[in-house]
C-alpha cells in the first residue's frame, strides 16, 4: 500500500504520521493523533462538524486528504482551552447554552474562532451569516450567535486591557 | 358519552414555594466535556482489536434477491467476514417490532429474500478499517430481479398494487375507525362543514451524529456488551436479547452520549444488532457506525408521511363542534411502532378547542420506502398542523378573525377530558394567547401587512394555538386492538441517589442517556432543590441495561417529569433514614425535627443540628453507633411509575388517560413570500410556551428555538423525496436541506407557567414544543400572505416548486 | 463514506505535473486542486481516480497579476483569497462578488478558482462569470500551452475542453468597464443555486453600449443570455425594455428540472433573477435613464 509521511503541527505540537494518501484529515486527527474532538458528520463537506483551522483558516477536514495539508499548522477544539481555563468562546457557549448535544460544537467553535480572530468588531448579523457554514440540529443557532458575539466583545475588551496595560 | 366510569385522578399536589434551584437558568452540567471536545461519543470509542463494519445497501426499491456472491469481497485485504442477509437470518431473529402483525411484515437487520426500499441492507462486511470494509462492499456481487415498486400510499392501498409483504396479502397493515362522542349529531347539526385534503411529506430527525454501536461478544462467558448512542433499552432489553438469541441476562447495553436524536435514536436496534451479530461471528469487538447515506436511506426512523381528508363541523358563530379525520399514513416498508404515532395524535386531537366529537379513521400503508420511527412530535405535530389548517380555513370561510375563532373555542376548565378520553391536566390558553399577541406585536404586523399589500408585497402572519402533550403511557401503542398482546400501562423511570461519606451526592440514571436534552442538569437541579446543595456539585452516572432498574428513557417529552418523580421518591427514602440517624445522634424525637438548609435540626433550636455530611459520615463509617436495624451507607432508589394513566374502555370509545400533562403554545411567525420565486422568508417570529413549571428556562428556550428550526425545515426545506420508481433523490445534505443560521430567524420567546396539579413542582414536558408548532404556524402564515390571491397551500414542505405551482394555478384561474 | 485508494504525487512545477499526468493517463490520473468538489465525489465513490496529482505545491499557479488590461489568476488561487484580493476587486469585481456565493467560507478556504472552473458544474458560479467576462482559460500539456475562450471551454455538464494530459493553469480576464452584478437563487444559504446570473452592463450617456449576461443552472453548461444582451444594447433602459430583454432571454430557455425545482419553476426564477441582475448592474453602471 502506497503510504506517505505527513507532518502536521496540531495545536502547537508537531508529529509525523505515515498514512495512505486517501486517508481523510479528520480520520488522521481522530485515529492517528487521538484527537476525537473533531467529529464526522456528513463526509461530503456540507454540515461543518469536522471544521478545523489550517494555517488560521477554517476548512472541512472530511473533504481534505491529510496529504494535502502536509506541513500545515492545524488547530482543533482540543487547542482552545488553556488547561483549566476555557477559551472565552467555550465559556460563552456554556453560559448562553450555545450547545445542546455538543456534536457540532467543536466545528462551530473553530469556525467562530476564525470569525472573531478575523474581525474583532464582528456584528451580530455577520456572526449569523458566518456560522451558516456549519449546521447545528439542536439549537436553532440563536444562542450560538449570542455566545459568539459575547465572546467577541469579551476578547476585544481583554485585548484593549492588555494594550492599555502595555501603553 | 363514554362507556366507562373514569377512575379518580391522582391527588392534587401543593407545590413548594420559594424554590431555589428549580426555575434557574444554571449553566448545564453536561457541557464542559463537550466544549472541550471530550464528549465520548460512540465514534470516539476504540477498544483493542476493534474491527469496523459497513453495510451494502440496495440500489433497488423493490427486487427479489436471486443470488449473492461474496467470495471476492471475503478475499479482499483486511476483510474478516461478509455476512449476507440470508446468513444473518440464521444468526439473528427479526428485530424488535411493536407493529400490528410482525410475522407478516417481518423486519430484519438485513434483507433476506427481497429488498423493499432503496438503501435496505443486503450484506455487511467486517474489516480492519472502515476504508477496507467499504472497498470490499464494491466486490460483493448481488443478483437482483427487480419488481414493480409502490411509493404512493393511496396507490399502495388500491387494488392491484405490488405487494410490499406477500404474507400480509395487502399493503394495508392496519385499518380502523374510531368514534369518540356523538359524531353523527355534531355533523348533522352543523351550519357549515369545512373540508380539506392535506399532505405532509416525510422528513426526519437527522442528528449530526448518526446511529452507531460498538459490540463485544465474549465467547468465554456468552455475554454480549453493546455500547450504543441509542436509548431506551432497559425496559425492552429482553426484546433485543431475543433478536440476538441470547438470554437477556447475558446482554448489557451501555449508554453513550448521543450527538442529537430528536426521536431518531429512540430504541434504534438495527445498528446494535448488526454490530452484535458481527462481533459474535468474528470474535472481535466490532464498531458499526452509519454513515450519512446510511442514516438518510436506511435508518430506523423516518418521520411521519400522511395524507388527510378532514371535515370540520362548524356553527356559523365560529363554534367548532366536531372533527372527522380520515388519514392514510405511509409507513414505508416496515412498521416497528405500529400506529402509535396516531395514539400521540389522539392525545390532543382536538387541540385547545372544546369540541365534543371526533371520528378518526387511520389506515397504515406499506410502501417501498424506508420505515418510519420517531421524530420530535411522533405524529402529534402532524395533527397540530392539520387541525390549525382546518381552523384557519374555517375562519376564512366564515369570515371570522383568526384570533377570535381560536379564543372562542378555548377550553377553560381543567382538568378537561377530551372526547378520546385523554385528560388535559391544566392550562391557560387565553394567558398564552395574550402574551403572544403582545410579544409578537401582532397589531403592528397586521398594519404592516396592509401597507405591504398596497406595494404588491405579500406578508403573512401565522398565528396558531396548539397543544404539546407530555409523558406518554404505553396504552397508546395497544389501545388500537381489542385484545392487546401486552397490557403495559406504566413506563417507569428510576433514579438512585447515593450520599457519600462527605455528603456529596451521586445520582444514577437508568436507560436515560444524554441525547442533547439535559437529563444531568435537570437531575442536578432537582437534587439541589431537595438537598440544598449546589447543582454543579451533584455527580451523575449512567447505568447500563444489565443491572439497571426499570426505566424507559426519553421520548414523548417525559424525561424531566419522570426523573423529577424518581428524584423526589429517592430523596424521601434517604431523608427518612437521615432523619432517623440525626434524631438518634441528637437524642431527639424525629417528630420534633425538620429539614433546614441542607440538614436536620430540632425545630426552633438551630444549634441542635446535623448536616447531611455529619449524618452521612456517621452512617458510612460508624454503623454501630446506630440501632441494630440501620444498615451502613446512605443510598436509595426510586422506581417511579407513570403518575396518571388509566385503562381504555373495552369498546374503545374512551381510550383512557394516556398523555395527561398537557402543554400549550402560541406561535406567531411573520413571513414574506416572494411571488416570483416561490420562496419564503421570515420578518419576525414570536413563540410563547406553557410547559408548566420551568426547571431551567434557558434550556427550555433552547428546545423551543431548536425545535422551531426543525419545524422550519419541515415546513419549507426538508423532504425525503422518492421518485415514482422508489429511487431516493435526497440521499445527501446537498439535496436534503437542513436549515442553516440564515434560514432560521431570531425568535422572541415567552414563557407562561401553568403548573400541573399532578407532578412535582407542577412540571410538564417541553422537549418537542418548537417542532410541534412551527410547521402549522408557517403554513398558516404563508396562506395568510397569499389569501388575497386565492392561493392556499395544503402540502408540506412548501418548496419553490409547490408554491410557484399554486401561484401559477391561481393566476391562470384568474385569467381563465 | 470513505474514498477509494489512489496513488498520489505533489509536483512542484507545471512541467512536472503535466509529465506525471501523461505518464499515468492509463490510471485515470486526475489533477487535484482544492478538492472541494472531487473529494466529496470520491467519498461517495462516484469518482475513483487511481492517481491524483496535487497541484498545491506549484507556486506559479497561486499568483494573481495584471498584464495590461488583463487580469491573470493562477488556477490554484484559493477562492477566499481571490474574493478579497485587491487586484480582483479592481479588475474583475463581478468575480469577487460571485466568489461570495461559492458555498461557504470554509469551502472557499480550500477551493480554488481553477478547480471550480475545471469542475464545470452547470450550477456553479465561476463558470458563468468567466463566460460573461469573455475570459480565456490557459491549458498546459506535454506539447505546451494553449488558450481556450470561455465560450468554447464548457462542453457539457462536468466536462470541458481540457484535454487528456492537460491542466488548467491560468484564467485570463479582460478588464471590463460598466456595472456588474452577480445574483443567484439557492434554496438555502450557500447551497447549489437553482439559477445564477452574471452580468456586466456598460452605459454610454444613458444608452446601453454593451451588455454581457451569463446564466448558470438553466442548461447543461453556463449560457450567455444573448437575446437579452441584444435586446438591451442600444436602448435607454427602463422597466419595459428590461422586461423585454428578460422575456427574450427566457424564451430561449428549457432548463432541466430536479428535486429542487422543475422546468417551470427554474424558468420562473431565471426570469426573476435576470431582471434583478440586469437592474443591479445598470444601477451600478451609472444613472439609469
Amino acid at each position: 500500500m502506497d503510504r506517505h509521511d505527513v507532518t502536521l503541527t496540531v495545536n502547537g505540537r508537531t508529529s509525523t504520521v505515515s498514512v495512505e494518501p486517501r486517508k481523510l484529515l479528520v480520520d488522521v486527527l481522530r485515529e492517528d493523533l487521538g484527537l476525537t474532538g473533531t467529529h464526522v458528520g456528513c463526509e461530503h463537506g456540507v454540515c461543518g462538524t469536522c471544521t478545523v483551522l489550517r494555517d488560521g483558516e477554517s476548512i472541512r477536514s472530511c473533504t481534505t486528504f491529510a496529504v494535502q495539508v502536509d506541513g500545515a499548522e492545524i488547530r482543533t477544539v482540543e487547542g482552545l482551552a488553556k488547561g483549566a481555563e476555557l477559551h472565552p468562546l467555550q465559556d460563552e457557549f456554556w453560559d448562553k447554552q450555545g450547545l445542546q448535544c455538543g456534536y457540532c460544537t467543536p466545528g462551530m467553535l473553530m469556525r467562530a474562532c476564525e470569525i472573531i480572530e478575523g474581525n474583532p468588531d464582528v456584528t451580530h448579523d455577520q456572526v449569523r451569516e458566518g456560522i451558516a457554514s456549519n449546521l447545528c440540529r439542536c439549537t436553532g443557532y440563536q444562542f450560538i450567535t449570542e455566545a459568539v458575539c459575547a465572546a467577541a466583545a469579551r476578547m476585544k475588551a481583554d485585548s484593549a486591557e492588555t494594550t492599555g496595560a502595555q501603553a | 358519552m363514554t362507556t366507562m366510569d373514569r377512575p379518580d385522578a391522582p391527588p392534587v399536589r401543593t407545590h413548594k414555594e420559594n424554590r431555589k434551584w428549580v426555575g434557574q437558568s444554571i449553566r448545564r452540567v453536561e457541557d464542559p466535556k463537550f466544549l472541550r471536545g471530550r464528549g465520548g461519543y460512540i465514534g470516539d470509542m476504540t477498544v483493542p482489536g476493534m474491527l469496523h463494519a459497513a453495510v451494502l445497501r440496495s440500489p433497488h426499491a423493490h427486487a427479489r434477491i436471486t443470488g449473492i456472491d461474496a467470495a471476492e469481497a471475503l478475499a479482499a485485504p483486511g476483510v474478516h467476514a461478509v455476512i449476507t442477509g440470508a446468513q444473518a437470518a440464521q444468526l439473528c431473529d427479526p428485530l424488535p417490532d411493536f407493529g400490528p402483525d410482525p410475522a407478516k411484515h417481518t423486519w430484519r437487520c438485513l434483507a433476506v429474500d427481497k429488498v423493499r426500499y432503496v438503501g435496505e441492507g443486503v450484506a455487511v462486511v467486517v474489516a480492519d478499517s472502515r476504508y477496507l470494509a467499504e472497498d470490499a462492499l464494491a466486490l460483493i456481487d448481488v443478483e437482483y430481479e427487480p419488481l414493480p415498486a409502490v411509493v404512493d400510499p393511496e396507490r399502495a392501498l388500491a387494488d392491484g398494487a405490488p405487494l410490499v409483504h406477500d404474507d400480509l396479502g395487502s399493503n394495508c397493515a392496519y385499518e380502523r375507525t374510531f368514534d369518540f362522542g356523538d359524531v353523527e349529531r355534531d355533523f348533522a347539526e352543523a351550519d357549515v362543514i369545512v373540508t380539506d385534503r392535506l399532505r405532509w411529506h416525510r422528513s426526519g430527525g437527522q442528528p449530526l451524529e448518526t446511529v452507531g454501536a460498538l459490540a463485544d461478544f465474549d465467547h468465554a462467558t456468552g455475554e454480549l456488551t453493546v455500547h450504543t448512542n441509542s436509548l431506551s433499552f432497559t425496559s425492552y432489553l429482553f426484546m433485543v436479547a431475543g433478536t440476538m438469541k441470547i438470554p437477556a441476562n447475558k446482554l448489557d447495553i451501555r449508554p453513550v452520549p448521543a450527538g442529537g436524536s430528536f426521536g431518531s435514536k429512540l430504541f434504534a436496534t438495527k445498528p446494535a444488532v448488526i454490530a452484535g451479530m458481527c462481533s459474535r461471528e468474528v470474535g472481535h469487538p466490532v464498531q458499526y457506525l452509519e454513515d450519512r447515506v446510511d442514516n438518510i436511506s436506511n435508518c430506523d426512523h423516518h418521520g411521519s408521511d400522511r395524507v388527510y381528508d378532514v371535515r370540520l363541523a362548524m356553527m356559523r358563530d365560529g363554534t367548532i363542534r366536531g372533527i372527522d379525520i380520515d388519514t392514510v399514513e405511509d409507513y414505508g416498508a416496515y412498521i416497528q411502532f405500529g400506529v402509535g404515532h396516531h395514539g400521540n395524535a389522539l392525545a390532543q386531537v382536538v387541540g385547545p378547542y372544546a369540541m365534543t366529537s371526533v371520528r378518526y379513521r387511520v389506515r397504515a400503508a406499506m410502501t417501498n420506502k424506508n420505515q418510519q420511527g420517531a421524530y420530535r412530535g411522533f405524529g402529534s405535530e402532524v395533527n397540530n398542523w392539520m387541525l390549525e389548517q382546518m381552523v384557519d380555513k374555517a375562519a376564512r370561510e366564515l369570515d371570522l378573525d383568526p384570533v377570535a375563532i381560536r379564543r372562542q373555542n378555548f377550553i377553560r376548565e381543567f382538568p378537561h377530558f377530551i372526547p378520546t378520553g385523554n385528560v388535559y391536566d391544566s392550562g391557560d390558553y387565553d394567558g398564552v394567547l395574550d402574551k403572544a399577541l403582545e410579544l409578537s406585536d401582532y397589531k403592528h404586523w397586521r398594519a404592516e401587512q396592509a401597507k405591504a399589500r398596497e406595494e404588491g408585497r405579500c406578508i403573512g402572519i401565522g398565528l396558531i394555538t396548539a397543544q404539546e402533550r407530555s409523558v406518554f403511557s404505553a396504552t397508546e401503542f395497544w389501545f388500537w386492538f381489542d385484545e392487546p398482546g401486552a397490557p403495559v400501562t406504566s413506563m417507569p423511570e428510576s433514579v438512585t441517589l447515593k450520599v457519600d461519606a462527605t455528603g456529596g451526592i451521586t445520582a444514577t440514571l437508568y436507560s436515560c442517556a444524554f441525547w442533547g436534552n439535559s437529563p444531568e442538569t435537570m437531575v442536578a437541579q432537582l437534587v439541589a432543590e431537595e438537598f440544598d446543595c449546589d447543582p454543579h456539585d451533584v455527580a451523575i452516572v449512567y447505568q447500563g441495561s444489565k443491572n439497571g432498574l426499570p426505566a424507559t428513557g426519553p421520548g414523548g417529552s417525559r424525561t424531566t417529569v419522570m426523573l423529577a418523580g424518581a428524584v423526589e421518591g429517592a430523596t424521601a427514602k434517604i431523608k427518612a433514614k437521615a432523619l432517623r440517624a440525626a434524631a438518634h445522634l441528637l437524642e431527639a424525637n424525629p417528630d420534633d425535627m425538620e429539614w433546614v438548609d441542607g440538614g436536620f435540626q430540632v425545630k426552633g433550636v438551630p444549634e441542635q443540628r446535623k448536616s447531611l455530611a455529619d449524618i452521612a459520615v456517621m452512617l458510612h463509617l460508624f454503623k454501630h453507633s446506630f440501632p441494630e436495624d440501620m444498615e451502613s451507607g446512605l443510598e436509595d432508589s426510586k422506581v417511579f411509575d407513570h403518575p396518571y394513566t388509566t385503562m381504555p374502555s373495552a369498546d374503545r370509545k374512551d381510550l383512557g388517560v394516556f398523555y395527561p400533562f398537557m402543554g400549550h403554545a402560541c406561535h406567531v411567525p411573520v413571513v414574506e413570500v416572494d411571488l416570483e420565486t416561490g420562496s419564503v422568508s421570515f420578518l419576525a417570529y414570536a413563540a410563547v410556551h406553557d410547559c408548566g413549571t420551568l426547571v431551567n428556562p434557558r434550556s427550555l428556550a433552547g428546545h423551543i428555538v431548536g425545535g422551531t428550526a426543525q419545524g422550519i425545515g419541515t415546513a419549507l426545506y426538508e423532504e425525503f423525496v422518492y421518485d415514482d420508481d422508489g429511487q431516493l433523490l435526497t440521499s445527501s445534505y446537498l439535496d436534503y436541506l437542513i436549515p442553516s443560521a440564515m434560514e432560521v430567524p431570531e425568535l422572541k420567546i415567552g414563557h407562561h407557567e401553568t403548573p400541573s396539579p399532578y407532578t412535582l413542582h407542577g412540571i410538564k414536558g417541553g422537549g418537542e414544543g418548537g417542532r410541534m408548532m412551527a410547521p402549522a404556524a408557517i403554513n398558516v402564515a404563508v396562506n395568510d400572505a397569499l389569501a388575497h390571491l386565492g392561493v392556499r397551500v395544503t402540502e408540506l414542505p412548501i418548496t419553490p416548486d409547490r408554491l410557484r405551482a399554486a401561484i401559477r394555478a391561481a393566476k391562470s384561474r384568474e385569467s381563465g | 463514506m470513505k474514498p477509494p485508494p489512489f496513488q498520489y504525487a505533489a509536483p512542484t512545477s507545471v512541467a512536472e505535473a503535466v509529465e506525471l499526468l501523461g505518464a499515468h493517463a492509463d490510471d485515470d490520473a486526475r489533477a487535484l486542486a482544492g478538492g472541494q468538489s472531487l473529494v466529496p465525489l470520491m467519498n461517495f465513490r462516484l469518482a475513483q481516480p487511481a492517481y491524483l496529482i496535487d497541484l498545491r505545491r506549484i507556486e506559479e499557479l497561486t499568483r494573481i497579476r495584471t498584464e495590461g488590461d488583463t487580469l491573470v489568476i493562477g488556477a490554484m488561487v484559493r477562492q477566499s483569497h481571490a474574493e478579497h484580493a485587491p487586484e480582483i476587486a479592481v479588475g474583475a469585481p463581478l468575480l469577487a462578488e460571485a466568489l461570495g456565493y461559492v458555498a461557504h467560507p470554509p469551502i472557499r478556504n480550500s477551493g480554488t478558482v481553477g478547480g471550480s472552473i475545471a469542475h464545470a458544474d452547470p450550477a456553479a458560479e465561476l463558470p458563468a462569470v468567466v463566460l460573461a467576462l469573455d475570459a480565456e482559460l490557459v491549458l498546459a500539456g506535454l506539447g505546451g500551452t494553449r488558450t481556450v475562450a470561455a465560450a468554447d471551454f464548457f462542453t457539457g455538464p462536468f466536462s470541458t475542453a481540457i484535454g487528456s494530459g492537460e491542466i488548467l493553469t491560468e484564467v485570463r480576464i479582460p478588464r471590463r468597464a460598466g456595472g456588474h452584478a452577480f445574483v443567484e437563487f439557492a434554496r438555502t444559504h450557500g447551497n447549489f443555486a437553482l439559477v445564477g446570473v452574471a452580468a456586466v452592463v456598460e452605459l454610454d450617456g444613458g444608452t446601453v453600449a454593451r451588455a454581457s449576461i451569463a446564466l448558470s443552472g438553466v442548461a447543461p453548461v453556463p449560457v450567455r443570455a444573448t437575446a437579452a444582451e441584444e435586446a438591451l444594447t442600444g436602448t435607454v433602459p427602463d422597466d419595459a425594455s428590461i422586461r423585454a430583454a428578460v422575456d427574450a432571454a427566457v424564451a430561449g430557455l428549457s432548463p432541466a428540472g430536479d428535486v429542487h425545482g422543475g422546468r417551470e419553476t427554474r424558468t420562473d426564477i431565471a426570469r426573476s433573477y435576470l431582471r434583478r441582475g440586469i437592474e443591479l448592474a445598470l444601477s451600478r453602471a451609472g444613472d439609469r435613464r
